[in-house]
């Protein structure tokens, strides 16, 4: 059942949001010194000290440890909810706006692990960090995890017949973005050539469909409207946010591309925000596979079912060689998972709350007032909010 | 009915499959593959088949879920050729490795994901009709996959793409 209740509108703010930039390397540094990086930066930017935080939220490190490591007096509420990130968001607005707390840390650290990248493997303190995550599996006879969206991908091009340029599309305007985003990772503009002829790692889909594993971290403060109003920054009304997920939500299980967990998402956040697709003037969704970014295109109500490559072609800007729909809104202008970085969705909020205040730099949408954050993918992790300018 | 297998201990049956999710639910499914027999929970109350397996129900939140023994025939629904992957004895990604999800001719939408044997890449193909087989893998049995047919469904392979496999 989806409900239209939304008593939280516009009552919770995104004061600040700050980023440590991400590096496609092992950096030589622990996960939780870069959200005390991020963390720190974002209070400061806010105005605040450890003392005006009673709320931590945020998955690795635990709260816990991120209130002994940034000496955080009393907290009155805090959560290590699971990725994707607006589930942490979701979580800290939910307890200002219940007030169960009233000012909250929310922090995402991205860390190159043992179970995505070799060179993490041979680093004795990354595999010690991660021990059994991942690790001496049930062999390769699965689709569990990331594999299951290469195997959607691969009935996604068997239904619709549609070819692999259109997943290219969407790694190249994720790459053109990050150029102008000195926080990406991947910086160097990539062609349909370089797309076709990358490296295969589970057919179909190839490097550039797979998002870059990272070292780095977002942070965010989270706090009534009310106190955010008196804060240096403008801030960003939570208007409305949606976790959604349907029963047969196994990779193997999830009955097909038409029904799945992005489905449920889009029509909560529609039952409960006054805005969508429209009213919007950034779109942030999410890529950590180039094919769950087709699938938000087509759920959120751009175009129908398998035609979301068709669209991207109809809204490609050739000048800027990027999306820019409408002939206006950019689409992950910060260059998304694919290129700044696997942030899991952080980045994608971060990037929002930073148009949303006039704070992009060279990235800057003009009069950005609304923007839309489709995160996560089909089976236990699609999420969405939508976010506006008090 | 009794086998040798049924008689295995909690203890040596976790040992037999070290990384799979084997607990009181899954057992006699892990079980069954011991004695070659592929096992799929099937509710007693309301006859709906689920998988992986659950403690109760889904459809009807009944308890009297039993492994049932199904036929392994079905229709291939996902695919990937990984051409990378974790270690796995007798798997050698230099060929790329293929990953199918099988939908089980018992229901529609009961899915098994497991490999396909005795075949070249480029005839493994969405809507190719299969049979269950069995191969040891440090000694252990491990359910796969078996083409039947020699030409894929017509109307179900419209659009695959098979460059690059
Ligand atoms: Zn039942």
């Amino acid at each position: 059942m989806i409900s239209a209740r939304n008593p939280m509108k516009d009552k919770v703010a995104i004061a600040g949001a700050a980023t440590t930039g991400f590096t496609p390397h092992n950096s030589g540094r622990s996960q939780a010194s870069f959200v005390a990086e991020a963390s720190i930066r974002v209070l400061h930017e806010c105005g605040l000290t450890a003392a005006d935080v009673d709320g931590i939220c945020g998955s690795t490190p635990s709260a816990a440890s991120v209130q002994k490591m940034l000496g955080i007096p009393d907290v009155t509420w805090f959560a290590n909810p699971s990725i994707p990130f607006v589930n942490h968001l979701a979580a800290a607005a939910s307890a200002v706006h219940s007030g169960l707390c009233e000012t909250v840390l929310v922090y995402h650290g991205a860390y190159r692990l043992p179970w995505n990248t070799a060179s993490s493997l041979r680093d004795p303190f990354r595999r010690r960090s991660t021990m059994g995550l991942g690790l001496g599996g049930p062999g390769p006879e699965t689709i569990a995890g990331a594999v299951g969206y290469t195997a959607w991908a691969s009935r996604y091009m068997h239904e619709h017949g549609v070819p692999k340029e259109h997943f290219g599309l969407v790694a190249i305007n994720d790459r053109t973005n990050a150029a102008q985003n000195p926080a990406a990772a991947m910086r160097e503009p990539i062609t349909m050539d370089d797309y076709l002829t990358a490296r295969m790692i589970r057919w179909p889909l190839c490097l550039f469909d797979m998002d870059v594993p990272v070292d780095g971290a977002d942070a965010f403060v989270v706090t009534t409207a009310e106190r955010a109003r008196d804060l240096p920054h403008p801030p960003v009304l939570v208007h409305a946010a949606a976790l959604g997920m349907i029963d047969l939500n196994e990779e193997d299980q999830t009955p097909g591309l038409g029904r799945h967990g992005q489905h449920v998402t889009v029509e909560a956040l529609k039952a409960k925000s006054d805005f969508w697709i429209d009213d919007i003037d950034v779109y942030f969704p999410y890529d950590g596979f180039t094919i769950i970014t087709l699938n938000w295109f087509e759920n959120a109500g751009f175009c129908g079912p398998g035609e979301a490559g068709a669209f991207i072609e109809e809204h490609w800007d050739a000048a800027s060689n990027r999306i820019l729909i409408n002939g206006r809104i950019p689409v992950n202008p910060h260059g998304g998972s694919l290129s700044e970085g696997a942030t899991q969705g952080s980045g994608h909020v971060r990037e929002a709350v930073h148009q949303l205040q006039g704070l992009a730099g060279s990235r800057q949408v003009p009069h950005a007032r609304r923007a839309l954050v489709t995160a996560g993918g089909f089976f236990f992790n699609a999420q969405g909010v939508t976010l506006r300018r008090d | 009915m009794a086998s040798a297998a049924d008689a295995t201990s909690d203890e040596e049956l976790v040992t037999r499959f070290p990384g799979f999710p084997v607990d009181f639910d899954s057992a006699a499914h892990y079980r069954g593959r011991l004695t070659r027999r592929l096992l799929v929970n099937r509710c007693d109350a309301c006859g709906i088949w689920h998988q992986p397996p659950k403690p109760v129900c889904p459809a009807c939140w009944s308890s009297a879920v039993e492994a049932r023994r199904v036929s392994g025939a079905g229709t291939v629904h996902l695919v990937v050729f990984l051409h990378q992957g974790p270690p796995a004895t007798g798997v050698d990604y230099a060929t790329p490795y293929p990953v199918v999800t099988v939908e089980l001719d018992e229901q529609p939408g009961l899915r098994l994901t497991s490999t396909i044997v005795g075949s070249r890449n480029d005839a493994i193909v969405i809507g190719r009709r299969v049979t269950l087989d069995w191969i040891e893998r440090d000694g252990t049995p491990l359910p796969v996959f078996r083409l039947v047919d020699q030409q894929p469904r017509s109307t179900d392979t419209a659009g695959d793409a098979g460059a690059a496999r």
